[in-house]
């Protein structure tokens, strides 16, 4: 019995050593697969263009690796960039790039960056959202935007992936987002130097979106795919991997067809991608459109000087295998310990450090020289203060953004009114630059001056402790759009003209719909009835405007400000300082203007007093100089006398 | 560093001009003869007080950002500090022209001067000890101290004004401006205490 025990013990004994190693093994294994680094990911080092003969994959229902897409399958179905592009590239990292990453709460926000705007004339709201936590902009989740709402709002001028590859938890949401499939990252978007890759077309990426044909989007963007139908007008019942006949036979279910003869050898397909992305990809989303003027062609405006020198966007916007793109702000190699950071700011080019080294600019910048510049500017504003946007005015100007006004997609409105207005240059005190500390999102205030744009939240809220909060969209546009329904809006897509009596109406019709006091907050005002049902309207800090900085264009030295004078910005009609930015506000009462100072944390007296000691500054130069002039002489005079008594004490006559 | 070396250089003129109070006490006044001042005496007594508060309100507000507060000269302090400076220049131009003759150094200066090289050097010498003034020394010595350190204190500050200089000298005339500041201040200081004292 005994033996038998010991017996026993032994063989567990034995078992558990060579269980433990084999165990340890196996993670160990499973662990190098994890890191384990595809064909792509790391280059052997030749700059030469890299060949994309390959074969497509699709997705299958579950969202695996399905097979490879032969031109006769039946259904044909798109190929996911996941397990097509992913075969050699680690999609996984990609993911967690800059573009992509919003929604991941992990990710350091940095400095404050153009939101996503939440647009409707009808009901008077232009909202800034953002999955990022910067400082003046709200939560999709808080207007009440799914992340699948978020992606068919806005997902035309995004590259995919991010909240477009959520998964829903929303029931409703569900059998749709089987449907429309996920909205993955799409690597052509930026990658593809095809002269078809299509982000706009009647058949493009964006069509593909609004149609909620997300699992397309990516395959018809492409030169050699064309997908027609949609996912939008589709049942809940319906199956895209078995496509059945369908009751409506005016509803067309999404179908891709791949051009035949873009298929070789073994089905493999050829793709023009490229590593550095031409800039004609990045305009898509990043263009920006200033009504300075009435004529806004772009032959009538120059590019920025770096391009115009040759340089493409992505020489400074670089980005490893991760996808963290250099954002290019002074702050970032400090706040994201990304390396590349450091050496791709305007300064890391123009300004290069260390012994090692040349002390030459990267890429040919030439260093500046900033002559007559005292250095105190370059602690109190940013390069782009002078260097950046359009030359500050007398009053601040519309602007455009591809991804606030859809530009470069079909219908789009040309009005120079169109919603949201967007408003630019506005010279303010950098803030809000969010950095991690200790685990926790730390936000930096009291920075440089830079140029910004600048948006007026327009939305209706609930107020609860203080605190304003948007109500859900969907309850606003049942709401308040049902009292303004038969308002006139504008044909140019701006503003109708509201009065307090239309807020006063549209609050009431709030008050049973939503908890809490119903506010509306715009141009800087938060709108809400007193106890007697009169419209009250008073400053609050929810209505304050949203800015972020602007990068591009950049103007050569011989256009920044203060080539001329001091006086470009220390004048006391100066609009770097005393420039109007416009209150924008559906409510006609209140669209009013405020000063670029209000914006700079300056007292604008002390700013006015300072301008105009400018007018004395030359009468002052030459004053000092003839004051030096004399006290040189005397020295002069003097030193001369001494010297005649030394020569004759020398010369033994004295 | 700056700031260091400025509190230090200040605190050592300061400790110097108390132990040189205590070591060698200002003699009995003289009854000081009622003459009668020229109104070019009265000018050059005006210019000269001008100068003093000039150089007070512009020591106050260059010092008191950097030492107090640890940072650059800006905001109301700079512009008050711009509005003196060239009242100062013009005084010290004007002190220059009516004081220059005065303060020449002449013969009756030697004995005191080779004392002082003597005191600072320990060097014994058979030199007969003259009575003679040395606060008169004093005072001619860092007259022309100042008149010296006024130029690059003013040059460096005006000429960066001009378009003529980058970034690296910006910075060097501003480095320049200050250290020159802060030896002005302490001559002037010095001068000041030995104009008081005779």
């Amino acid at each position: 019995m005994k033996k038998g025990l010991i017996s026993t013990s032994f063989l567990c004994l034995l078992v558990l050593c060579l269980s433990v190693p084999t165990v340890c093994f196996a993670n160990e294994t499973a662990k190098a697969q994890t890191n384990q680094k595809l064909l792509g990911d790391e280059s052997d080092g030749s700059r030469a263009a890299s060949i994309h003969l390959i074969p497509l994959f699709f997705e299958n229902e579950d969202g695996e690796k399905g097979g490879k897409i032969s031109p006769d399958d039946d259904p044909l179905l798109p190929f996911s960039t996941r397990w097509t592009c992913g075969d050699c590239h680690s999609y996984g990292i990609i993911s967690k790039g800059w573009h992509f990453n919003a929604n991941d709460p992990n990710v350091v926000p940095g400095r404050s960056g153009q939101p996503w705007i939440l647009t409707d004339a009808r009901t008077g709201t232009q909202i800034p959202l953002s999955y990022r936590p910067w400082p003046g902009t709200f939560k999709p989740e808080q207007v009440g935007l799914t992340a699948r709402e978020f992606t068919l709002h806005f997902g035309i001028h995004t590259p995919g992936g991010g909240a477009g590859e959520v998964e829903t938890q929303d029931p409703d949401e569900i059998m749709r987002s089987y449907i429309s499939g996920k909205l993955e990252i799409n690597c052509l978007s930026c990658h593809n130097a095809d002269p078809g890759q299509d982000q706009s077309s009647s058949t493009g990426y964006a069509v593909q979106i609004v149609r909620e044909n997300f699992r397309w989007a990516a395959a018809a963007s492409c030169e050699f795919a064309t997908v027609k139908g949609s996912a939008k007008s589709m049942p809940e019942t319906y199956d895209p991997f078995m496509p059945e006949p369908l009751e409506h036979p005016k509803r067309l279910p999404p179908t891709i067809t791949y051009r035949k003869t873009a298929f070789e050898k073994d089905n493999n397909v050829s793709f023009n991608i490229v590593r550095e992305v031409p800039d004609h990809r990045c305009y898509f989303c990043h263009s920006n459109l200033y009504m300075e003027k009435e004529d806004t062609e772009k032959w009538s405006s120059d590019e920025d000087i770096h391009l115009t020198a040759g340089l493409k966007c992505v020489d400074c916007h670089r980005n490893g295998v991760e996808h963290n793109i250099i954002r290019g702000y002074d702050e970032e190699a400090g706040i994201t310990q990304n390396p590349l950071a450091a050496t791709s700011s305007c300064e890391g080019c123009h300004l290069p450090e260390g012994e090692e080294e040349p002390k030459a600019g990267r890429l040919g910048a030439p260093i500046p020289t900033h002559i007559g510049i005292p250095t105190i500017h370059f602690e109190k504003l940013t390069c782009t203060a002078c260097h950046s946007g359009p030359w500050p005015g007398e009053k601040t100007m519309l602007t455009k953004t591809s991804r606030a006004h859809r530009l470069g997609t079909i219908g789009v409105n040309k009005s120079h009114e169109a919603l949201p207005h967007i408003i630019a240059p506005v010279f303010a005190k950098q803030g809000g630059i969010g950095a991690a500390y200790m685990g926790r999102l730390l936000v930096l205030e009291g920075g440089k001056i830079a140029p910004h744009k600048l948006i007026w939240p327009a939305f209706w809220g609930t107020l609860k402790d203080q605190n304003v909060s948007p109500i859900d969209f969907e309850v606003v546009e049942q709401t308040v759009g049902t009292v303004f329904a038969n308002e006139k809006l504008p044909a140019s897509g701006d503003w109708p003209a509201l009065s307090a009596e239309h807020i006063t109406k549209a609050l009431n019709s709030l008050k049973g719909a939503v908890e809490g006091e119903p506010v509306y907050v715009s141009g800087g005002k938060l709108y809400n009835l007193d106890d007697s049902g009169k419209l009250h309207q008073e400053e609050d800090p929810a209505a304050q405007p949203y800015l972020w900085p602007i990068g591009h264009n950049v103007r050569p030295a011989a256009q920044s400000l203060g080539v001329r004078y001091c006086t470009d910005c220390h004048a006391t009609d100066a609009p770097f300082f005393f420039g109007d930015v416009t209150v924008d506000s559906p409510i006609v009462a209140g669209r009013e203007a405020k000063r670029m100072i209000e914006f700079q944390d300056i007292n604008p007296f002390y700013a006015w007093a300072f301008a105009f000691s400018f007018v004395f500054r030359p009468m002052m130069k030459y004053i000092c100089l003839g004051s030096c002039a004399v006290l040189g002489l005397v020295l002069l005079l003097y030193a001369l006398k001494a010297l005649t008594c030394v020569v004759k004490v020398l010369a033994g006559e004295n | 560093m700056y700031q260091t070396i400025s509190i230090i250089a200040i605190l050592i003129t300061l400790v110097g001009i108390a132990l040189h109070r205590i070591a060698s006490p200002s003699r009995k006044k003289r009854q000081r003869k009622s003459a009668k001042k020229s109104i070019v005496g009265v000018l050059r007594i005006l210019v000269y007080l001008l100068a003093l508060l000039c150089f007070v309100v512009l020591a106050v507000t260059g010092f008191y950002p950097t030492l107090v507060l640890g940072e650059h000269i800006s905001g109301y302090l700079l512009m008050i500090h711009a509005t003196f400076a060239p009242i100062l220049a013009v005084c010290l131009a004007v002190l220059a022209v009516m004081w220059a003759s005065r303060c020449r150094l002449s013969y009756s200066d030697w004995p005191g001067f080779q004392r002082f090289v003597q005191r600072v050097t320990l060097v014994k010498s058979s030199v007969n000890k003259t009575p003679h003034n040395s606060s008169g020394l004093g005072q001619k010595l860092t007259f022309w101290l100042i008149i010296f350190l006024a130029l690059p204190l003013i040059l460096s500050i005006i000429l960066s004004m001009f378009t003529l200089f980058g970034t690296y000298w910006q910075e060097l005339l501003l480095g320049t401006h200050r250290y020159t500041a802060l030896a002005f201040a302490m001559v002037v200081i010095v001068h000041t205490y030995l104009v008081i004292r005779t």
